[in-house]
């Protein structure tokens, strides 16, 4: 009679695990897990444009001090993209995930008009310190796009899995997991836009 | 019902994302197949340069195990530089995995632009203002005179010359660049101490096994000090290991496999020397540089 109870159980937990296994439990909590990295990594490489940020302004205003409007409108769009407090918690909710978005592109276009600002001053444009500050930041930009993408993608795949069946239904009644807000390509457009430039 | 309805739309969306894909991959420009560490679509380079670089760049990994690769190409037909450079130093998987030690010099005369993409291990070497400025003094003036092959051999000289320590790109030293010298001596001792005491632990039963553990072992630990004080490293560990066994046991035992063992440990990349060439699986972030002429 034991022994026969215990078959029973070891068979009972193994469809139970079977089944979890099966509908995607570990696959949505892997995935969970995998776009937290992918957005550490975004994060990490704004974080990187904003620390590079103060020594740019400083190197601009040395050669081009009667930009100041140019200048202040960058400082200050960062300052406000540093404001937003950058948490988990944000993913989870896409009106604050737009509002951070919204600010990153404020800043990456306050930025490209500073670029173009610079083509007026040859003597900066020569400075080795501003090329080096320069290709700094190109670098960094380049990143944010890698890094978005990344996260893009690993978002895509989370979503699917959460919308897909079977692996919806774990999400939606053992998990509670829900789609996760992505990048908008409308925001790229807007941010990808080159700024007017006037003489 | 509800689950039936949803189906549809499912099959909608699967079905179009398939043409996006289709659409996708004939719009964008194919990466080209990886033929080897110089891929010279745009036919810049002469036979005799080609083969010259093709074999230093072959030594560069063998004693760093730094895959770099030269791609040139006739026209980017529209495509952002950044991007399409990215997306084929991440489909050639440069650089070893989990290392991601590879670097990509892409070279586009119709466009006239050029990008130097560095893999995650190798952005703390070649920074965006390091690579920045191997393009602007190394490349760039070279082929606004028209030679092409002095500035992609001047600009791969340079890259491997930053790698090794041996590039100083004008100016200011990088802010951060291989070991310095101060800590060349220190770096060498503990790999002979590290390595000599793996190799004891590891002899304990075969002798032969310890000294070719140790000495792989300290040669590659100092290999960042030099090809040369590592094979110095790896000998005077395995000296040590030899000497601390015979203490231990009392006896000696014949210098066996200490030839087999650093050939087989120390350049132990995991890639072919000769004929065919693939990239480790290394991962780029999008570091580097770009420039134009």
């Amino acid at each position: 009679m034991r022994s026969s109870n215990r078959t029973w159980l070891t068979l009972g937990f193994a469809a139970v695990i079977l089944t979890i296994s099966g509908c995607g439990y570990n696959t949505i909590q892997g995935l969970d897990e995998e776009t937290n990295q992918a957005w550490s990594e975004v994060l990490n490489q704004y974080q990187r444009r904003a620390d590079l940020i103060p020594n740019l302004v400083n190197v601009v205003k040395g050669y081009a001090a009667h930009e100041k409007e140019t200048l202040e409108a960058v400082t200050q769009a960062r300052s406000q993209a540093a404001g937003i407090k950058a948490t988990p918690e944000l993913l989870r909710d896409p009106q604050a995930f737009r509002k951070f978005q919204a600010a990153q592109g404020d800043l990456s276009s306050a930025l490209s008009r500073l670029m173009v600002v610079v083509e007026k001053y040859p003597d900066l444009k020569a400075n080795e310190n501003f090329r080096d500050l320069q290709s700094q930041l190109e670098g960094t930009e380049n990143r944010i796009a890698v890094s978005r993408k990344r996260y893009i993608d690993k978002v895509a795949e989370y979503n699917k899995a959460v919308r897909f069946f079977p692996t919806n239904l774990t999400a939606k009644f053992l998990l509670h997991a829900e789609v996760k807000p992505n990048f908008t390509v409308a925001d790229e457009r807007a941010v990808a836009k080159p700024p007017d430039v006037k003489f | 019902m509800s689950a039936r309805l949803r189906i549809l739309p499912c099959l909608l969306i699967s079905s179009l994302w398939c043409f996006i894909v289709c659409g996708a991959a004939a719009i964008a420009l194919d990466v080209p197949p990886l033929t080897g560490r110089i891929v010279d679509a745009g036919h810049l380079l002469p036979p005799d340069v080609s083969a010259s670089l093709t074999a230093e760049l072959e030594a560069h990994e063998a004693r760093t195990g730094n895959q770099v690769v030269l791609l040139t190409l006739p026209s980017l037909e529209g495509q952002p530089l950044e991007e399409f450079s990215h997306r084929v130093a991440t489909t050639w998987k440069l650089g070893r995995k989990g290392t991601d030690n590879g670097v990509l010099l892409l070279v586009v005369p119709g466009d006239r632009k050029i990008r130097i993409e560095v893999g995650y291990g190798l952005e703390g070497v070649l920074t965006d203002a390091v690579t920045s400025r191997i393009i602007r003094h190394e490349i760039v003036p070279r082929f606004k005179a028209g030679d092409f092959p002095g500035g992609i051999t001047a600009g791969l000289h340079a890259i491997l010359g930053t790698i090794e320590g041996r590039y100083q790109p004008t100016e200011r030293q990088s802010p951060a660049g291989a070991p310095s010298s101060d800590s060349l001596p220190s770096m060498f001792l503990i790999a002979v101490v590290v390595g000599a005491l793996v190799g004891v632990i590891l002899g304990g039963h075969r002798l032969g096994l310890g000294v070719a553990g140790g000495g792989a072992l300290s040669f590659l630990m100092a290999l960042s000090t030099g090809l040369l004080l590592a094979l110095l490293a790896s000998v005077a560990a395995v000296i040590g290991i030899l000497a601390l066994s015979a203490i231990f046991r009392g006896r000696h035992s014949p210098g066996g496999g200490f030839a087999g063992g650093w050939s087989e440990g120390g350049f132990g990349g995991g890639f072919s020397g000769g004929g065919s060439f693939s990239g480790g699986g290394g991962d780029f972030g999008g570091g580097g540089a770009s420039g134009d002429w």
